[in-house]
Formats: structure tokens, C-alpha cells, sequence
């Protein structure tokens, strides 16, 4: 059976996204409808960006920018 | 050595329809009083928070960017924690303040910027309403120019459906009547 291949949001090359908690637009499309953050596999970062994600989405949720959840 | 720090806090929004300015220098004075030196602060934004902190729903943001000796954040951190009126705050430390951010600190307090009143926490946000109401008035506009449309249609498709309605009933009739033959076939046999 043929593994099915996740949807990859961000492209695999992410030249120095500017990746902000303030940028909640922008954080939102990483998060899934439950506010989730996506995989590295879905979302397409490498791993410094990823951690520079959930950093930053972490840093929105606690002043209340994002939900933890839904 | 003194370093750049990020802070965002959370003000209730309470506290800033008694005056902005009053909230504004609620925390900046903190932040002097520890030995702290601000670089800029505004106010970021007004909108609704994602979950409610202490039962309030909408809540007001102060950006400001400031330097702060390193014996001075342990104070100011409980003096935040203690306040009722910073509901939350977020200290982080940065290079150096971003471009203008200045400028947008300047603005803010030149005489004739006015800080609009904080709605209250039953409001809707500002920003849904003119979008809400032309959607809602464009899908009347086309409920109702679509309505004579159907009802132009409706006369030529009721003959259509009153032929079928009339057909409907045959093909059970027929295909019963053929059952009872295949039965009648099947009981000779």
C-alpha cells in the first residue's frame, strides 16, 4: 500500500522566515484547527526554524494571541 | 552592562479607559523604578483574547522596548507578577530596537493622537462589522435577484416535474405488473 504523503505547507527550503509571536496571521497557517502546531514533516521547516516556531508560538499563546486550544 | 530587552504586557482594559497615559506610566515607572530606561513605548494593540484571563475578554497591549540592569529584573518581575492591572507580560531580550519602532513610539505622543476607547467586553470587533454587513447585504441582493429568476423558472419546470410526478407512478405500475407476470410465469411453470 502506497504511504500517503503529508501536505507540505511551508517549502523545504525556508531561507530565514521571519518568524514572530506577534505574527499571529502568519503562525496560524503552522497550527492545526485545534491550535495544534504542525510537525516538521507538515510544515515543511527545518529544525532551528521549528524550534523558532514553537517558540514563538508558545510566547503567543501565553499572552493570550493564540489559544492552547481549539 | 545594561541589555536591550522586548516587553509586551497585557493591560487590563479597565485601567486604560481611566486614561492611557495613566496605563502607559503604570509600567514604565516599574520599569524606571528597577533602574530600567525606555526606549519606546506604545500601545501595540486593542483585540480579543484568545481565552479569557480573568473573566475578561478583551484586553489591551503596551510594546515597549527598554534597557535594564541585570540586578533589576528580578524586582521587576515580581512587581508584575504582584499587579492586578498588567495581566500578563512577556520580557524578552533583543539586539537592538527594530526600525521604526520609534517613529510609531513618537506618534504616539505627539499631541493629537488620540487613543480610541477600549469596547466593551460584549462588543463584536471593529473589524467584522463592515465586513459582516455588506456579505449579509450582498447575499440579500442576491437572494432577491435570484428569487424572480426561480420564479421565472418555476412555471416551465412544473410542467416537467408534473410529468414525471405522472410517470412516477407508471414505471411501479409497469414493473409491478411485469413482477406479477414473472410470478404468474414462474407459478404455470
Amino acid at each position: 500500500m502506497a504511504r500517503r504523503v503529508p501536505k507540505v505547507i511551508a517549502g523545504k527550503n525556508c531561507d530565514d522566515p521571519i518568524i514572530d509571536y506577534k505574527d499571529t496571521e502568519y503562525l496560524t497557517k503552522f497550527l492545526t484547527p485545534q491550535g495544534q502546531i504542525l510537525s516538521r514533516r507538515r510544515s515543511g521547516f527545518c529544525a532551528q526554524c521549528q524550534k523558532q516556531l514553537k517558540s514563538a508560538v508558545k510566547r503567543a499563546r501565553h499572552l493570550s494571541l493564540l489559544p492552547f486550544v481549539g | 552592562m545594561t541589555q536591550i530587552y522586548e516587553g509586551m504586557f497585557l493591560l487590563d482594559n479597565q485601567v486604560v479607559r481611566e486614561g492611557w497615559s495613566d496605563a502607559k506610566a503604570l509600567v514604565t515607572s516599574t520599569l524606571e523604578k528597577h533602574g530600567g530606561k525606555i526606549l519606546s513605548a506604545r500601545r501595540w494593540d486593542e483585540r480579543r483574547l484568545a481565552y479569557p484571563i480573568k473573566s475578561s475578554l478583551r484586553a489591551t497591549y503596551l510594546l515597549t522596548y527598554y534597557e535594564l540592569p541585570p540586578e533589576g529584573i528580578a524586582g521587576m518581575r515580581l512587581d508584575f507578577d504582584l499587579s492586578e492591572k498588567v495581566m500578563r507580560y512577556l520580557h524578552l531580550c533583543v539586539d537592538a530596537v527594530p526600525e521604526g519602532e520609534a517613529d510609531l513610539a513618537a506618534a504616539e505622543n505627539a499631541d493629537d493622537f488620540v487613543v480610541p476607547t477600549p469596547p466593551e467586553d460584549d462588543a463584536p470587533d471593529v473589524e467584522e462589522q463592515p465586513e459582516g454587513e455588506p456579505e449579509a447585504a450582498k447575499k440579500a441582493e442576491e437572494k432577491s435577484s435570484d428569487a424572480p429568476a426561480d420564479a421565472a423558472e418555476a412555471p416551465a419546470d412544473k410542467p416537467a416535474d408534473s410529468e414525471k410526478s405522472a410517470e412516477a407512478p407508471a414505471a411501479p405500475a409497469g414493473d409491478a405488473s411485469a413482477n406479477t407476470e414473472t410470478a404468474d410465469t414462474a407459478k404455470e411453470s
